[in-house]
């Protein structure tokens, strides 16, 4: 018994508790979500198991069926699979935060599919960053997708329908591409294990059938991670979804086209067929335009979510940046931010929908002066912010840090520049949000008298939130994990 | 069978995925949308089952009459879980295009962009 045999429970068991807690949840909502936050919690336990191994001796495999890789399905947990599979576990702080949220603002019908869908989604999520197995890759995201585009149906009528279909329509076209992708390679290769793959493009293989495979991938990989010219689908969709799903699309959905596109560079890892250095040029330029564009739109906004949303996509703007500026400490920052920023939008979302909830209001105009009334909530709003701004000590100043780094180490500090203005214009945000919650009288009686929300939303929004701060000081710890899986794969990253 | 240089079925699947983007992009039509989507599929699918196809090779079935070489049946198990996420992902489409039809009364995007 190793650990490898435990990699399909990490899949099993979430998908398991979606089940039971469809089955079980008809005798009540509280029934529902308890079975949802029981499964969780007992992945996120066997989840350490796995991460701790890594961390001592390397990355290891799990053949399913028995049938040995390249022939059969493996599924593989590697640094960076350590890395990103903690993303899943701030499921644990969201669906707590659902309890008492759902009250009041989903049918009591529709608890139960709430919380089967959350499990599904995480489910798929840890199957898509532990596999090593492109098609396999293929199904894991379209469940992630799937489960996705009915949360952001769920508590709403047609409006919230029509941001869900505009995110469906545009995310099935990527998934055909990634389909058509994948039937490339697996007509150039005969292969769709990750690593025989790479192998045998390293071996030589047609560069012109080989590159459109890696450019349909590559396209696919980045709508579903919301890269600036292909995030129209975004800000309705993460909007108007219900606050706890919107934490769940914002920090996590998003990193599963992050996760691809780190796959693919360890699929085109070793090859001379073609060279990504083209692929990190446009990235490059990609990420910088959506870093500001993100930010100026963010800034704009005068709902939160909205400006949360737009935060988003500047966001995955430093990741991507990151990653293609293929310098070591551009590349590090960029995959310990996909991280990061899942706990920092963890930490906003849930407290935006903690104000949402208890006032009733949703901009930043008539939300003036709420910092009295809710006074934790609002602390954790504004150390989210001050995360997502960058300053040190929080989780989002190591990051931007690396990153900005990287962008001198590749020798562009232009982009270095792009990364601080954009800093700049978020800052401006941050200003304004914490000008409205703290300095302003309250316009609305509602607000003045607003009650402080209760622990169960609470508690989780203050862990988050605290967590924000440990990840700053504590910079360090994700470099264990990141820079050895950086610093192999680097080479695969092109000059 | 070839045409002008290129293989026709694969041009075939070409012209069928290009159909079903235009679908996608251009149709107004929420329905037929969610069609083009299929047709883009069903494109993609085709050419990935053509992929397992070898000239003159038996069925991967092992039997005193068949013998190597034999056709690849990977292809097909794929394209089967692929028509699976297919009816899902049509099926979740549907129920948001009724949902959408209910409150609007419309599932033309140019009216539903002047809906309030």
């Amino acid at each position: 018994m190793t650990w490898g045999d435990a990699l399909p429970w990490l899949v099993a068991l979430p998908w398991t508790g979606a089940v039971l807690t469809r089955a079980l949840g008809a005798r009540g909502p509280r029934m529902a979500g308890g079975l949802a936050w029981a499964f969780l919690i007992a992945t996120a336990a066997l989840a350490v198991g796995p991460v701790t191994e890594v961390a001592r001796h390397g990355a290891f495999s799990y053949a399913v069926g028995g049938w040995a890789a390249p022939y059969g399905v493996e599924l593989r947990f590697d640094h960076f699979s350590a890395w990103v599979l903690p993303l899943t576990l701030l499921f644990v702080l969201v669906v707590p935060f659902s309890f008492r949220y759902l009250e009041g603002t989903l049918p009591l019908e529709r608890q139960a599919p709430f919380y089967a869908l959350l499990l599904l989604n995480a489910g798929a999520m840890i199957g898509f960053t532990i596999s090593a197995d492109l098609f396999n890759l293929f199904v894991f995201m379209e469940v992630v997708s799937l489960s996705s585009y009915a949360l952001v149906a769920i508590a709403g009528r047609g409006l919230a329908a029509w941001a869900a279909l505009k995110y469906l329509l545009i995310g099935g076209v990527a998934s055909t591409l990634m389909l058509l992708g994948v039937t490339f390679v697996f007509v150039l290769t005969g292969s769709l294990n990750l690593a025989d793959v790479s192998a045998r493009f390293a071996a030589g293989v047609d560069a012109a059938p080989a590159a459109t495979a890696i450019a349909l991938l590559a396209t696919s990989f980045l709508v579903k991670a919301a890269l600036f010219p292909l995030h129209v689908w975004l800000p309705d969709a993460h909007a108007i979804a219900p606050s706890p799903v919107s934490a769940v699309l914002s920090g996590m959905v998003v990193k599963i086209g992050v996760v691809g596109l780190i796959r693919l560079y360890q699929l085109a890892y070793g090859s001379s067929a073609f060279e990504m250095a083209g692929l990190n040029t446009l990235l490059v330029w990609a990420g910088a335009i959506a870093i500001v564009t993100g930010a100026f739109l963010a800034m704009v906004q005068n709902d939160i979510k909205l400006m949360l949303a737009y935060s988003t996509i500047s966001n995955v703007g430093y990741i991507v940046m990151g990653l293609a500026l293929a310098s070591p400490y551009a590349a590090i920052g960029g995959v310990v931010h996909v991280f990061n920023h899942a706990l920092i939008k963890v930490t906003l979302f849930l407290a935006a929908g903690a104000l949402i909830h208890h006032t009733g209001f949703r901009t930043l105009t008539d939300l003036r002066g709420v910092a009295r009334a809710m006074p934790y909530t609002s602390a954790a709003m504004a150390i989210g912010a001050i995360s997502i701004v960058g300053l040190p000590p929080t989780a989002g100043f190591v990051c931007k840090w690396y990153i900005a780094l990287g962008a001198f180490q590749a020798g562009q500090a232009g982009f270095g520049l792009a990364l601080v203005f954009g800093a700049l214009l978020i800052f401006v945000y941050y200003v304004r949000l914490l000008n409205a919650l703290y300095f302003k009288p309250a316009v609305h009686a509602a607000v003045r008298d607003a009650s402080e929300v209760p622990w169960s939303m609470r508690a989780p929004m203050l862990l988050a939130a605290l967590a924000c701060l440990v990840m700053g000081v504590l910079g360090g710890v994700p470099l264990s994990f990141v820079e050895p899986a950086v610093l192999d794969m680097l080479p695969a990253w092109g000059p | 069978m070839l045409l002008f240089g290129i293989d026709l079925d694969y041009l075939a699947f070409g012209v069928l995925f290009c159909v079903g983007l235009y679908m996608v992009v251009a149709k107004s039509n929420l329905i037929k949308k969610v069609l083009g989507l299929n047709v883009m599929q069903t494109a993609v699918f085709a050419l990935l089952v053509t992929s397992g196809m070898i000239d003159g090779a038996d069925p991967p079935v092992r039997t005193e009459a068949t013998s190597a070489p034999f056709a690849n049946p990977l292809p097909q198990a794929m394209v089967l879980t692929g028509i699976v996420v297919a009816v899902a992902l049509t099926a979740v489409a549907l129920a948001l295009i009724v949902q959408i039809h209910a409150d609007y009364g419309t599932i033309e995007v140019d009216e539903l962009k002047e809906a309030p």
